[in-house]
């Protein structure tokens, strides 16, 4: 049985699809999107999140930790991470519960032990289930494996990626996709290179190459002031998705700073601290942009 | 086929016209006041009628009231029908509560700065004759027509005490809260059986009624009566028809009153607009309730009129549903539109004035506000859409202009009730959810429109009535015209499953009050825990039976029939010369036999800690977590965590459920296993709900779930413990509808809260809906929505234990509100108040 790391399953996810989806993150990414809002699913491995709001220093976990990776000090505790394995015995007594461990081996069997129980929400509402991340390439026979037990069971699939990864592991997964979501983070290879720490070029030919598939694709584009969203950029984006999946729809994911907390939690630093979110104007210019090119167009609300 | 609705139309409509703005402004702003006519009133027509039978003084009290009482219109006003002279007047009955109401006097606390039970104020000389009046009932209380003297009589006093008041193994305002009642006590709506604004009466005018009782007394008197002839019955049924009588024409008379004031106001009138108003207002007072209304203006001030009369005459808590309004209205509606004599708007206007006229009844409250069952609520509730007994819906253009009132009035009252199933127009439901968004907190609440029909189908009860259900009372349901709703009476199982973990003994009186089922910290197995929680349950069933059968029996015997309801259900108790209560109602199964039970949710959490915590993990022995429970927690918070992080109902959790999955099974088992002396059949049964819970809550000690002692319990039979549910409300809708556990039950209801900025478009709203959906197809009876407030954000912000389920949503991306950084909560918080209006 195929297994796979994963920080989380959302059920009742609304945005993630249509309907009413259960939403399985992978745990592992190779892109380094300074914007991100998960960086908990960066890593590969399993990580220790500490909640520093909940926290309540009573130094309970710095006691139980066997690798003495932790250290109460005024306000709560520091984690030297080079130490910390994510054990999880910190967790397992933290009184307030302000430590968990991120990312969890599982099995597909396992995985659909939890997507089974809202079957009746999928039917009703059009929904299904979605693999993402992280990024669903990089554990291509985990998610094909969880898509193609949905489809033996009749339940929508959708396929989240940033488009990293071999064209055979796009192939694997979207073999039985029903619905692809492909980001696209900047029309500029050097740039692209420059945010997200990662080649372009072969994104973009993964792109094509789903856009083959004859399934539908949404493209989706995280609006980032100062980042992605000139004029130019935006034009040039609109170009470049004209050319490689012309039949994609377009959404335009406004930025947002839900996840700057979580970088602390799991030690590490939000690069855009500070940056003002998109104006209404902004968002619907950009639109106007899409629509202009001859794209379905909506800004994600 | 469901008629075509114009929803434009619908949704430009502007129910606070500048005129129902200002009557609502007028009301908001107005101190309360005592309002003492009605309780004198009562008193001396109860003099004047010494010596005739109980049922024609109950009826002459009424109409002495209604033929003297002081009326109200005030400027502006389209729906007439005022329960007091004040613009915000509080009512009461001395001869319901007297000792109650005498203690306020005495106290003083009739000042809302100094009083926690009542914030209202009184005009000196009203303060001395409401002192006398109440001396009066207590002096000339008959201690025999005390329900509770004579069951204490029976059980023993101290018995009584212990179980229903000091030791509260039962609760509920049916018993511990009516210890200081007075004359007629459990004669208030519930327990006296619900008065509803009789569709049927309506429909067919009271002179109909009238002349029906006329002909039964002349029937009686020619050929006899078969029945009850050579019996007191005979007697008893000749004078309620009598009462019956009395009944309607002095609410007939009300009404003519009210006409006549009109007049004379148009009369004075100089504003040639209000002048023509107040004429109309007269011709429709002439006009019903004698007379079927002819036409939609004349039978909304009908329901108001019905409303305000049953209000009256139940006198101490009257909780007088509405029914199926927008069945009701219809027929007035469609006619009126067709023949161009009515716009939306016009109509919208009309069920705004309804709406506040409604909302300004209310009663001196003399009881604490956590001993009441469902504080701030009066319960006029209005059922909405359902299906026929072919299954066709009947979902209507009213049913759209009663929500969009309700959302833009803004009122806390009337509660909204929508009876939702597969045929229920998916954009009536949308409508539906963006209303509940307007209106915030849990308006409407949608029920199983198929579950309800069910129920009555397996009584026996033909389709055609069977179909014709609507929410009633605190979380109930009743056939409008056909069925008698009995009061409730609550086994609190907490307290019960308190005694079981101490052998039957209660720490807070000192006393044995249940009997010996094994010292618990000796208890070797889950099951052994269990079973000595059904082995008290078996034990205090049998008394709460006997309770109730001897105090509804005692009402019976001494307390007065009303002629007023008999003529609401005047089918079926005018032949039977019976009251519905006495079982004059078509189905009278629900007259006495209400058994109710709370706490399930806690209770399922603490058998689920227990068997986590001492016999899967042994983490602690039994005796230590008894321990900790008595100590209230203190020194064992590590304990404590243990047992919050063991696993809880609401998160789909197999562990969790099954053990609520079994108590949903065998509570009912043990409470229906006697059959209802009086039909023969299962008693009914109901979940004691709304907010009852924080009253038990302070008799019951810590519980193994990781509760602190005191505080409340969790709020329904399915909601999940407030921010128990970690994972999401799909998970949370499968913990409750696992299994049908609704169906035995009235009140089995599910509080869901949302963010408001999660419904903020029709996508979202449409995702909502889903979950409303999903949940009636999984066999659910009762969903409401919160959509939550700023105050709670800003609780969450500090306490985020408690909102660990609060989802938010900004931007394109939802959240749980306690991962966001503390700026963005502000934020969030801030934003969510400007969109409260």
């Amino acid at each position: 049985m195929s297994e796979g790391v994963v920080f989380n399953i959302q059920r009742y996810s609304i945005d993630d699809g249509p309907g009413i989806r259960t939403t399985v993150f992978l745990k592992g990414c190779p892109l380094r999107c300074p914007w991100c809002s998960n960086p908990e699913s960066r890593s590969f491995a399993p990580q220790l999140f500490y909640r520093a709001a909940s926290c309540v220093v009573c130094g309970t976990c710095a006691g139980a930790c066997p690798a003495g990776a932790i250290a109460l000090r005024e306000g709560g505790i520091d984690i030297d991470r080079g130490k910390c394995v994510a054990c999880g015995t910190c967790a397992g007594v933290c009184v307030a519960g302000a430590l968990a461990v991120k990312g969890e081996k599982m099995t597909v069997e396992r995985v659909w032990k939890v997507i089974r129980r809202d079957a009746v929400y999928y039917e009703t509402s059009g929904g299904g289930v979605t693999c993402s991340g992280g990024e669903i390439l990089s554990q291509p026979d985990f998610a094909a494996a969880i898509f193609k037990k949905c489809r033996e069971e009749g339940i929508h699939t959708c396929a989240d990626t940033s488009g990293c990864g071999t064209p055979e592991a796009l192939d694997t997964v979207l073999e039985y996709a029903d619905l692809v979501y492909f980001d696209i983070k900047h029309p500029d290879a050097r740039r692209h290179a420059e945010l997200t720490g990662a080649d372009a070029e072969g994104i973009w030919q993964n792109l094509r190459r789903a856009a083959g598939r004859k399934i539908p694709i949404v493209a989706r584009l995280p609006l980032i002031p100062e980042y992605n969203n000139s004029a130019e950029e935006l034009e040039n984006t609109a170009r470049l998705v004209r050319e490689l999946a012309p039949e994609a729809a377009i959404s335009i994911l406004p930025y947002h700073k839900f996840g700057e907390s979580k970088y602390a939690a799991v030690g590490m630093e939000y690069a855009l601290t500070g940056l003002r979110e998109n104006t209404v104007g902004e968002l619907e210019a950009a639109r106007a942009v899409f629509i202009r090119h001859g794209f379905a167009c909506e800004v994600s609300k | 086929m469901p008629e075509r609705v114009d929803k434009q139309e619908i949704k430009s409509v502007r129910v606070l016209t500048p005129r129902l703005q200002k009557l609502k402004a007028e009301w908001e702003s107005a101190e309360p006041q005592v309002y003492v006519d009605d309780t004198l009133l009562f008193t001396e027509s109860w003099k004047e009628t010494e010596g005739l039978p109980v049922d024609i003084r109950w009826a002459k009290a009424l109409e002495k009231r209604l033929l003297e009482c002081p009326l109200l219109i005030r400027d502006g006003e389209l729906v007439v029908g005022s329960l007091t002279k004040f613009v915000r007047g509080n009512g009461t009955l001395c001869a319901m509560k007297p000792r109650e109401i005498l203690k306020m006097v005495e106290s003083g606390k009739f000042d809302r700065k100094t009083s926690d039970i009542s914030s209202t104020r009184i005009d000196p000389g009203d303060l001395k004759a409401l002192r006398e009046d109440a001396e009066y009932w207590i002096k000339n209380m008959p201690r025999v027509s005390s329900v509770n003297a004579s069951v204490a009589f029976d059980m023993g006093e101290d018995v009584f005490d212990l179980l229903f008041d000091r030791g509260m193994v039962f609760e509920g305002r049916g018993v511990r809260c009516e210890m200081d009642r007075g004359l007629f006590q459990n004669y208030s709506a519930y327990g006296g059986g619900v008065a509803q604004v009789s569709a049927k009466c309506i429909e067919n005018g009271l002179n109909h009624v009238i002349a029906l009782c006329e002909k039964e007394r002349g029937r009686m008197l020619a050929e006899g009566d078969p029945n009850s002839h050579g019996t007191a019955q005979f007697l008893r049924k000749y004078w309620l028809l009598k009462a019956t009588i009395i009944s309607c024409e002095a609410f007939i008379a009300y009404a003519g009153r009210h006409a006549e004031l009109a007049r004379r106001l148009a009369g004075e009138e100089t504003r040639p607009e209000r002048k023509k108003e107040l004429l109309r207002i007269a011709e429709a007072c002439e006009r019903v309730p004698a007379e079927p209304p002819r036409d939609f203006f004349e039978a909304v001030q009908c329901v108001r009129l019905y409303h305000l009369v049953c209000w009256k005459e139940s006198s101490d808590r009257p909780e007088v549903p509405i029914g199926r309004l927008d069945r009701m209205l219809y027929p007035y509606y469609k006619r009126d539109k067709e023949a161009g004599a009515i716009t939306a708007q016009e109509a919208a206007e009309l069920l705004g004035a309804l709406w506040l006229k409604i909302r300004e009844c209310e009663n001196l409250v003399t009881i604490p506000r956590e001993q009441r069952a469902a504080p701030g609520s009066l319960l006029p509730n209005i059922t909405l859409c359902g299906t026929d007994e072919d299954g066709n819906d009947l979902t209507n253009e009213v049913s759209w202009l009663i929500l969009e009132a309700m959302a833009q009035i803004k009122l806390s009252e009337p509660a909204i009730y929508i009876r939702y199933g597969e045929n229920t127009p998916p954009e009536f439901l949308h409508h539906a959810l963006e209303c509940n968004r307007e209106f915030g907190g849990g308006n409407p609440a949608f029920l199983n429109d198929k579950l309800g029909t069910q129920r009555y189908l397996d009584r026996g009860v033909p389709r055609s009535d069977a179909c014709d259900w609507n929410a009633s009372g605190c979380l109930g349901y009743h056939l409008d015209s056909l069925e008698h709703m009995g009061g409730g009476h609550n086994i609190s199982q907490l307290k019960v499953f308190e005694l079981a973990l101490n052998d039957g003994f209660d720490a807070r009186t000192g006393k044995q009050l249940g009997p010996r089922t094994g010292d618990a910290r000796a208890f070797t197995s889950y099951e052994q825990v269990r079973e000595a929680y059904y082995k008290q349950l078996e034990y205090f069933v049998p008394i709460l039976r006997k309770f109730k059968l001897l105090s509804w029996s005692t009402e019976i015997a001494e307390g007065p029939m009303s002629g007023l309801r008999v003529a609401m259900q005047y089918e079926d108790c005018i032949p039977a010369g019976l009251a519905s209560r006495e079982g004059g109602a078509r189905y009278p199964e629900g007259r006495a036999c209400w058994l109710g039970s709370r706490g399930v949710v806690d209770l399922a959490d603490s058998l689920a800690a227990i068997k986590k915590v001492v016999f899967t993990d042994k983490k602690a022995t039994m005796a230590e977590l008894l321990e900790a429970c008595a100590n209230n927690w203190d020194g064992a918070e590590e304990l404590r965590r243990l047992c919050l992080a063991a696993p809880k109902y609401g998160n789909d959790d197999d562990f969790a459920d099954e053990i609520y999955d079994e108590l949903s099974r065998r509570v009912p088992e043990i409470m229906q296993a006697e059959p209802d002396p009086l039909t023969g059949k299962k008693p009914l049964l109901f979940i004691g709900a709304a907010a009852g819970h924080v009253g038990i809550g302070k008799a019951i000690g810590a519980l193994p779930n990781g509760r602190e002692a005191g505080s409340p319990t969790c709020d329904a039979a399915c909601s999940v413990s407030p921010g128990m549910d970690i994972s999401g409300p799909t998970a949370a809708i499968n913990s409750a509808t696992n299994d049908c556990y609704a169906y035995p039950y009235a009140g089995y209801a599910m509080n869901m809260k949302f963010s408001k900025s999660i419904l903020n478009t029709p996508e979202k709203i449409e995702k909502l809906g889903w979950l409303v959906k999903a949940f009636i197809k999984r066999g659910g009876w009762h969903v409401q929505f919160n959509i939550h407030s700023r105050e709670e954000l800003l609780d969450a912000r500090e306490h985020p234990e408690n909102h660990k389920n609060l989802l938010v949503r900004v931007g394109g991306y939802s959240a749980y509100f306690i991962d966001l950084p503390p700026g963005l909560q502000a934020e969030i918080a801030d934003r969510t108040m400007h969109e409260m209006v």
